[in-house]
This record gives C-alpha cells, sequence and structure tokens, in this order.
C-alpha cells in the first residue's frame, strides 16, 4: 500500500474517530440530564414558562438524535452556536482562550525537547556514571512531581520570595515591564512555561535516555564506530533518530493533549487560556462553551495521534502499511 | 504486592525458583525498586494507622475558635493550621487513605474492564480482536481530564433530591468510577498483546493437548503468565490515578465532604501566600505517593524483564 | 591507498615480513558488579601483510573482544586493562582518539557477525555506505553513490544500483552480510577483522560468503583475521591460526601444523571434536563424536594455573599451579603448555 493511500485511510479513521466521541461526549452528556433541567437546577421559583422558553431558545426540543444531528451539522460548519455566560461565539472565544494556551504549551514542549536530547545525550553515553545516574534520579524526581504542585513552588520562591516574577496573568492591567508589550508578555510567561519544560522534560528524558542506552548497544552503532564516522555523526545521526522512534508516541500524546492539561496549569497561573475558560464554563454550566471545547481538545488529540502515525511511516522504513 | 507474599507464592509448589521468587531476586537488588517499596509502605501504614498516627481528628476545625488559623508549624500543630482551623499534619495523613481508596479503586475497576476486553481480543483473534481494539481507541483519544471535570459538576448537580444523594462520597465514588472507566485501554491493550503471545505458546498447546477446558487454560494458563507486564502498568495507573483526583479537586471539582490532598490544595490555594505550608504539605505527600508508586514500577519493570539490565 | 600494500613478492623468504598486526600482551578486563571479568588476559598473535588469520576459540574464549580491541571499540564495561597493539609499527593503544578514528574504515575495518543488526535499520543501504565515503574521503554524494554501487557489484549484489535505496528490512539475511562485507571495503582497507562472519547465515550461504571473502581477500591482498568457533572454516580460509582458551592462546602456527600436528592438548581435543565425514556416527558402526569434558573456567575468578588443566587429559599437579606461557617448539609454531617445555609462572 503506498504512503498516501495510508495516510488517506488514517485520515478517514480519525474522522470516524472523531464522530464516535462526538456522540459518547453528546450522549453521556445528555444521559446525566437535561441540560435545561440542569441550567435551571440552582435557581430557585423558575416557572413552567421560563422552561418552556429557554427550551425553545437554545432549540432543546427535539428528540435527543435530532438536537445531536442539529450540533453535528452546526460543528461541520465551524459553528459552535453561542455561549451562555458572555453570549459571544463560542467559536471565536476559543480562538482568542486557544492562542494564550499555545502560546506558553507551544514553546514548552520545544524548549524540552531541545533540553531532553542533550541531557539524554549526556547521560546515555556515560551509562553508569554519576552523570547518568543524576540525570535517571532528578528526572524521576521530576517526572513524578505534579505539574501544579512544581508552579506552587516556583511562585513560593520567584514571586512571593523574590518578588522577580509575576505570579498570575498573562498581560500586566496597567504599566507594562520596560513600556513594551512584547517584553511584558514574555516576562509573563517565564514561570508558566518553566513549569511546563521542567515536566516534559523530565519524562522525555526519562524515556529519550533509556531508549538511547538501548540503541547504543546495538551491534549497527559499533559497526558505525568501526566506521570511522566520528562520534558526533554516530551518537546523533544513528543512534537518536533510532532511539526517537518509542518516543515518537509520548511526543504526540504531549502535543495532543496541550489543551486537556491546560486547565491546571492555567488555575496554577491564573492564566486566560482555553483551560481557565473551560473551569469557568463548567462552573456556570455553559453548555455551549462546554461541548465546543471539549471537542476542540478531542480534535486535537486525535490530530496529534494522526501526525504520529505519519511520523512514524517517515522515520521508520520498517513500518509496513496497513 | 508485599514482600512477604511473592516468595510465599512461588515457594511451596515449585522446586526451582518460579518467575515470581526469580522476579524477586531480581527486585531485591534494584536499588529503585526498593526505595519505591518503601515509599509506598510508608503510605499503605500512614493510611492504616491513622487514628493512632493523627494527633488531631480530622474535623477538628478548634484553632479556628482559639483564633489559631493559618498558624505557622508549631509543637503543638507540627505543620500548622490552614485557613479553616484544621491540622494540616492531620488532615494529610487522613488524605493517604482518600488517595490509596481513589488509585485502588480504579485500577481495580480499570483492570477488570481491560483485562476481559484485551484477553478477549486476543485469546478469539480474528474480527473480535478488529473490533475490540478500534473500540479501545475510541476512549483513547477521548480528553479524560477534562470530560471528568464536566461529568463529575454535571451529576453532582442531578443527583439533588434524588436517593442517590445519600450514597457517602457520592462525589468520590464518582471520580472513582470514571478513572477505572477510562484508563482501562493502556492496560486492555497489553492484556491483548500477552494473551495473543502466550495463546500461541507450547504449554497452552500443551494444556489444550492433555484435554484442559478452556476455562482453565485462560485462568490457570494465560492469565498468570500475563500478570507481570499488566502489574507495572496497574502499579503506574495506581500513581497516576491519585494524580488525576488530586486535580480534579484541586480545581474545585472534588468531594467537599472528603478528606482529600485535593480538597486541601483547593481550599488553601488562595492564602499560599499567608500559609504556603497548608499547600505544600498535603502536595509533599502527593509526590511522595506519586513517586513511590513510579519507583515500584520502575523496579518490577526490571524484575519481571531480566534483559533490560546488564 | 593499494601502494601501502606489500608488494606481491616471491613467497617463503628467510627473514619474515614485517607483520602488519601484531598484539602483544593485550588484556582486557570487564568491570562488573560481581568483580573484574579477565576476558583477555594476556594475548599475543600478529598478522602478516596478504594473509588470513584464523583466531579460534569457544564462545567466551575472548576471540571477539580481542577484535574489538584492536580497533578500540571495547564496549563498556570492558576495558582496555594493558598490553600493546602495532598497526604498521605504531601502537594504537597510544594514538590520540581522533587518530584511531582516521584509521577506523579506512585502514582497519571490521565484518561483523549478525547481519540482521549490523546495519542501521532506519538508512538506506546507501545512506549508509555513502556517508562512510563522504566521510573518510570526501567523495560527493555521486562518487560516493559510484563507489557503492561498484562495491555492491564486486561482493555479487545483483542490480547494485537499485539496492542503493533500498533499507537494510527488504534484503535477505546473506544479501545483508554482503552489504556489511561492501561497507568494510569501502575504503581499500589493509586490514578487515572478520568477527564470525558466517555464524548468522545458512549453512548453504555461508559457503557463497566465505568463497567471496577469500576471493576478495586475494584479489585486494589485504590481511584479514578471521574469528570463529568452527574449526571448518578455519580450515579452507586462514594460512595461519591461533587457538584461544578461556582468554589466553593457546597454540599458534600455520594451518598445517594445527591440522596435522597439533601440539597443545586442547587443540587437539578441540580437532577430535569436529564430525568427520569419514567416520560413522549412526548405525552398526557408529562411534561416539568425542566431546571435551567440562565447561570453560569463570573467567569471575579463575583457577590458578593453565586455564585448561581441570579439562585436560594430561593435567600434571603443577598444571594446576603455574600459568604456561607461550614457547616456540617449531617454525612459526608456538605453544603454551607446561608438558610442552613451556615456562611456567605462578599465577
Amino acid at each position: 500500500m503506498g504512503t498516501a493511500r495510508y495516510i488517506a485511510r488514517r485520515l478517514i479513521f480519525s474522522l470516524c474517530l472523531i464522530l464516535g466521541v462526538s456522540v459518547i461526549l453528546f450522549a453521556m452528556i445528555n444521559a446525566i440530564g437535561n441540560p435545561v433541567e440542569v441550567l435551571l437546577a440552582e435557581r430557585p421559583g423558575i416557572t413552567e414558562e421560563m422552561i418552556q422558553a429557554v427550551t425553545e431558545y437554545y432549540g432543546l426540543n427535539g428528540s435527543v438524535t435530532d438536537r445531536y444531528f442539529t450540533w453535528i451539522w452546526a460543528l461541520l460548519r465551524l459553528d459552535f452556536g453561542t455561549s451562555i455566560i458572555y453570549n459571544l461565539p463560542v467559536s471565536e472565544m476559543l480562538v482568542t482562550y486557544g492562542l494564550e494556551t499555545l502560546k506558553i504549551q507551544v514553546p514548552a514542549i520545544l524548549i524540552a525537547l531541545l533540553v531532553s536530547v542533550l541531557i539524554s545525550v549526556l547521560a546515555a553515553t556515560r551509562q553508569y556514571s554519576r552523570v547518568d545516574f543524576g540525570v535517571i534520579a532528578s528526572a524521576m524526581v521530576g517526572h513524578s512531581m505534579p505539574g501544579f504542585l512544581l508552579g506552587i513552588v516556583l511562585i513560593l520562591i520567584f514571586s512571593y520570595s523574590l518578588g522577580i516574577l509575576p505570579s498570575y496573568g498573562a498581560y500586566s492591567t496597567r504599566n507594562p515591564l520596560w513600556g513594551s508589550d512584547v517584553a511584558d508578555a514574555l516576562w509573563h510567561m517565564v514561570l508558566p512555561v518553566g513549569m511546563l519544560v521542567f515536566f516534559n522534560c523530565a519524562t522525555l528524558t526519562l524515556l529519550l535516555r533509556s531508549s538511547l542506552v538501548d540503541v547504543l548497544r546495538q551491534d549497527f552503532i559499533t559497526a558505525a564506530r568501526a566506521s570511522g564516522l566520528p562520534e558526533r555523526r554516530v551518537v546523533f545521526g544513528h543512534a537518536l533518530r533510532n532511539a526517537f522512534i518509542p518516543v515518537l508516541t509520548y511526543l504526540g500524546i504531549l502535543f495532543g493533549l496541550m489543551l486537556g492539561t491546560a486547565p491546571v496549569t492555567e488555575t496554577v497561573f491564573t492564566w486566560p487560556g482555553l483551560g481557565a475558560l473551560y473551569i469557568m464554563a463548567i462552573q456556570q454550566l455553559d453548555y455551549p462553551l462546554i461541548m465546543g471545547a471539549t471537542m476542540v481538545i478531542t480534535v486535537m488529540l486525535v490530530t496529534a495521534t494522526l501526525l504520529t502515525d505519519i511520523a512514524y511511516v517517515a522515520i521508520d522504513p520498517r513500518i509496513r502499511l496497513g | 504486592m508485599s514482600d512477604a507474599t511473592l516468595p510465599a507464592i512461588a515457594a511451596p509448589r515449585q522446586r526451582a525458583p518460579g518467575i515470581w521468587r526469580q522476579s524477586w531476586y531480581r527486585f531485591r537488588r534494584n536499588r529503585a525498586g526498593l526505595i519505591g517499596l518503601a515509599m509506598v509502605t510508608l503510605v499503605v501504614l500512614v493510611a492504616l494507622l491513622a487514628p493512632f498516627a493523627a494527633p488531631f481528628a480530622p474535623d477538628d476545625t478548634s484553632a479556628m475558635l482559639r483564633g489559631a488559623a493559618r498558624r505557622a508549624p508549631s509543637a503543638l500543630h507540627w505543620l500548622g493550621t490552614d485557613r479553616n482551623g484544621y491540622d494540616v499534619f492531620t488532615r494529610m495523613i487522613y488524605g493517604a487513605r482518600t488517595a490509596l481508596a481513589v488509585g485502588l479503586g480504579a485500577m481495580i475497576i480499570a483492570s477488570v474492564i481491560g483485562v476481559i476486553i484485551g484477553g478477549i481480543a486476543g485469546y478469539a483473534g480474528g474480527m473480535v480482536d478488529e473490533l475490540l481494539m478500534r473500540f479501545a481507541e475510541f476512549f483513547m483519544v477521548i480528553p479524560v481530564f477534562v470530560v471528568i471535570l464536566a461529568v463529575v459538576r454535571l451529576f453532582g448537580i442531578v443527583v439533588v433530591g434524588t436517593w442517590l444523594e445519600d450514597i457517602p462520597n457520592l462525589n468520590l465514588m464518582t471520580i472513582i468510577v470514571l478513572l477505572g472507566c477510562f484508563e482501562w485501554p493502556p492496560i486492555a491493550r497489553m492484556a491483548r498483546a500477552e494473551f495473543l503471545r502466550l495463546r500461541n505458546s507450547e504449554f497452552v498447546e500443551a494444556a489444550h493437548c492433555i484435554g484442559s477446558s478452556r476455562r482453565d487454560i485462560l485462568l490457570r494458563h494465560i492469565l498468570p503468565n500475563a500478570m507481570p507486564p499488566l502489574i507495572v502498568l496497574v502499579a503506574l495507573g495506581i500513581g497516576g490515578a491519585i494524580l488525576a483526583e488530586t486535580m480534579v479537586s484541586f480545581l474545585g471539582f472534588g468531594d467537599p465532604r472528603a478528606v482529600s490532598w485535593g480538597q486541601s490544595l483547593y481550599f488553601n490555594y488562595e492564602a499560599l501566600k499567608v500559609a504556603p505550608w497548608a499547600v505544600l504539605s498535603p502536595g509533599a505527600a502527593l509526590f511522595v505517593t506519586v513517586l513511590g508508586f513510579n519507583l515500584l514500577a520502575d523496579g518490577l519493570t526490571d524484575a519481571f524483564n531480566p534483559r533490560t539490565r546488564q | 591507498m593499494l601502494s601501502t600494500l606489500a608488494p606481491a613478492s616471491s613467497p617463503p623468504v628467510v627473514a619474515a615480513p614485517a607483520p602488519l598486526l601484531q598484539v602483544r600482551d593485550l588484556r582486557v578486563h570487564f568491570h562488573t558488579r560481581e568483580g573484574v571479568v579477565r576476558a583477555v588476559d594476556g594475548v599475543d598473535y600478529h598478522v602478516n601483510p596478504a594473509e588470513t588469520l584464523g583466531i579460534v576459540g569457544e564462545s567466551g574464549s575472548g576471540k571477539t573482544v580481542s577484535s574489538l580491541a584492536t580497533l578500540r571499540l571495547v564496549p563498556p564495561p570492558a576495558r582496555m586493562a594493558g598490553g600493546q597493539i602495532l598497526f604498521e609499527g605504531q601502537d594504537l593503544l597510544a594514538k590520540k582518539p581522533a587518530e584511531m578514528a582516521a584509521l577506523r574504515g579506512r585502514r582497519i575495518a571490521m565484518i561483523f557477525q549478525n547481519p540482521a543488526t549490523s546495519l542501521n535499520p532506519i538508512y538506506s543501504i546507501g545512506a549508509q555506505l555513502g556517508e562512510i565515503l563522504m566521510w573518510h574521503e570526501k567523495a560527493s554524494r555521486a562518487e560516493a553513490d559510484a563507489r557503492v554501487v561498484e562495491l555492491l557489484g564486486l561482493v555479487g549484489i545483483s542490480d547494485p544500483g537499485a539496492r542503493l535505496r533500498q533499507f537494510p528490512h527488504e534484503l535477505s539475511g546473506g544479501m545483508k552480510q554482503r552489504v556489511g562485507i561492501a561497507r568494510a571495503l569501502l575504503c581499500n582497507p589493509s586490514l578487515v577483522l572478520a568477527d564470525e562472519p558466517t555464524t548468522a547465515l545458512d549453512v548453504t550461504i555461508q559457503a557463497q560468503i566465505l568463497e567471496l571473502l577469500a576471493d576478495l581477500q586475494k584479489r585486494f591482498r589485504m590481511s584479514m583475521v578471521l574469528v570463529t568457533h568452527d574449526m571448518g572454516v578455519v580450515a579452507r580460509m586462514a594460512s595461519r591460526i591461533t587457538v584461544m582458551y578461556a582468554g589466553r592462546v593457546c597454540e599458534s602456527a600455520d594451518a598445517a601444523t594445527i591440522f596435522n600436528a597439533p601440539r597443545h592438548p586442547y587443540t587437539r581435543a578441540l580437532l577430535e571434536s569436529m564430525p568427520r565425514i569419514d567416520h560413522s556416527y549412526t548405525g552398526a558402526a557408529r562411534r561416539p563424536l568425542p566431546t571435551i569434558a567440562g565447561r570453560p573456567p569463570n573467567l569471575l575468578n579463575p583457577p590458578p594455573g593453565c586455564r585448561f588443566h581441570d579439562r585436560c587429559p594430561e593435567a600434571a599437579p603443577e598444571c594446576r599451579r603455574l600459568l604456561p606461557l607461550e614457547t616456540p617448539v617449531g617454525p612459526g609454531h608456538t605453544v603454551s603448555c607446561l608438558k610442552r617445555g613451556s615456562e611456567g609462572i605462578a599465577a
């Protein structure tokens, strides 16, 4: 099977996954209770007319299947509906807040990737040395350290004790740093990005180092050395590319769950991103926003899985397409 | 798994050291694994002995009445008091019970679902395998964490006024069940791979030949041999589930009536600047627990897989 | 490159030619958690220009490690613990890492035991062979490709142009080993170390590969060290043979002497344990295939005295005490055995 056909097949399966998840989500939310009743549950003294009016307003009259198809058809046209609490188009809000999330998550993953490659090479080429042991131990500790706890420690140190970095928000409300909006934005990014880098880096290093140790033990590495290739090329050209293969899956999950793990990060740093928006939507029972955000997060995860599959084909010629 | 039971299971029946005993010999030489085992044992002991270990009752807010809320660590309150007047040390100790209940509960549910689905897929093969594994893939792309947040919140509203409300710690139960229902796919995948491998192994063929029933083959020949990698996943999963429950609670969707580390974090995060000990203590307890389970899983991987270590 | 080889001159000269490779008192130790394993413990051998030296021994006798040591590529936790490796008169162990790297693949090349694992699975044949040429000879991509195609043809690979873009998993085991041989010959090395080059292959392929190696060795007048546990392989390939046991050399001589007049008890036992076509091992007139009783010593705590004493039919009390040194017993023939007149040292 050709590469193009393989990608096409995975693409179709990915669409099926997204549709499937949308069914599960919709069914689950509706199984829990009628949205209108849930919405009005915390408001005492509601009348039958009010329920009627709200039902009518949100088009909740039809059967569950009708409503599902109405919803999914709107989604396909990128119409996510209107937020109940903010009265803004959900799609617009998702983009605005989503970009704030990506602003800290993407750099964090890229920096973590770079750092973990360097650390893993350093450790794996000195297997069983003190450096290696130190790297394993600290990576294990970092990997087990809950991200938010690390964030809290960083805030305590850099914001409360030293007072050099802001503990919340993405921008200063007034008086940006050095009068520059860009500098101010970067200044606010330091702590959340730092926390994410540390956390991602620990797990990536743990995986990459052990994979690299395995690869460096292989015959073809000895063969590359015996051919006189310089150590730099043997490690970075021959070993690292092979060592990356088992790490790809995790890297895919890291990218795919950027939005999914955002609620915790953004609560710790009061960051105005999609995660914080999602928490708000759940607290306020903003159905269109909850459903829209969940679908966007799902699509992100499915896309990352698809890209991981394609990356495997690109990096490993042994993979049989099918 | 405790150090005492491992060799005892294998000892009476086999003369040559069995897989469990051999694994235990290898595990014993693994420093990281032993540290993990020690940490997990500590957490389990603390949870079991909480009423004896804790200096106060978990719901004792008398410090508040004495005007001693948010006090720094002292001889009376070893880790200080929080904004509600609880003794931080006491809440930390009782939190271990909730944490272990969540971790074990969620992973028992996940293991049962995972082993059944993965086992059937691996043993049956063919169309059944294909369908079940595609089904598992659906669950793998559901953003579990955000879905749990939404479901816990909505469910909490719906049950008001129904009989369900009378279930103690309903909210916590919901979280446990949801974690269990979403965390099974990795276990199912591993179980499938193991069942597939063992189904074609020679000793299973031999069991077929001597006329063992299918039930016997599955439960007495395949399942015990498929256990090692599954145990590693479960150990990792317990840590993961505890972490997930803490984060759900930290975000404010946890069980307000449960004494959990996540609840402490949620209630005290606002006061981080004034009373950091009330946040750091449950955080440290969570860290030790998760690290313990991760190290334990790491040690078990090496013990079950001798070739990965020289 | 070829000019550095010894010219094809008249056969047996009185003064032996200066050896291309001379290994003296080589020691390689593995530092394990349990202690120091002396995998290679004072080994001497030499390889003359344009000849094939066979190093024979059972697994664990240190033969593979000593060939890796020649390239200074012993894997951790192994470490070079002493000795000299003279290549063209220069001690390789005294060279700087960069100088050593410049020799590898260019002057000294290696053929590996398992072709399935010794090629990088994610690079095409053309890419991984071409890279070596581009590095050593500063060749351009096109030049490298042309040379790789030429060599693939030379090692008997059909349609070499198309193979450039193929990946190792698309080739059969024998094909992969041919690629491995082509890789070793890319830069016209004067010394090729072949570590059990046929062990991982089917019997029918083994013969083809051995024939190819013998042919190439003659054609390029290169020296070859053939490491194997198979007496049959050295019999058809090697002009001289060194027999190793438990990290030490038992006996070295030209091939004819080893097969016709072996002196060391281990060499004799080894030869006797070879199945012979003129003997019957089944049927009425069968006789058992002789084996060497016992097993090689644990090199973590080697027994004192001769390493072979507890399996040796001729062992005398002093064999348990004294370690025999290599002693000449004929022209080009050395033996380490107290019963053959070797000097012994307490060790």
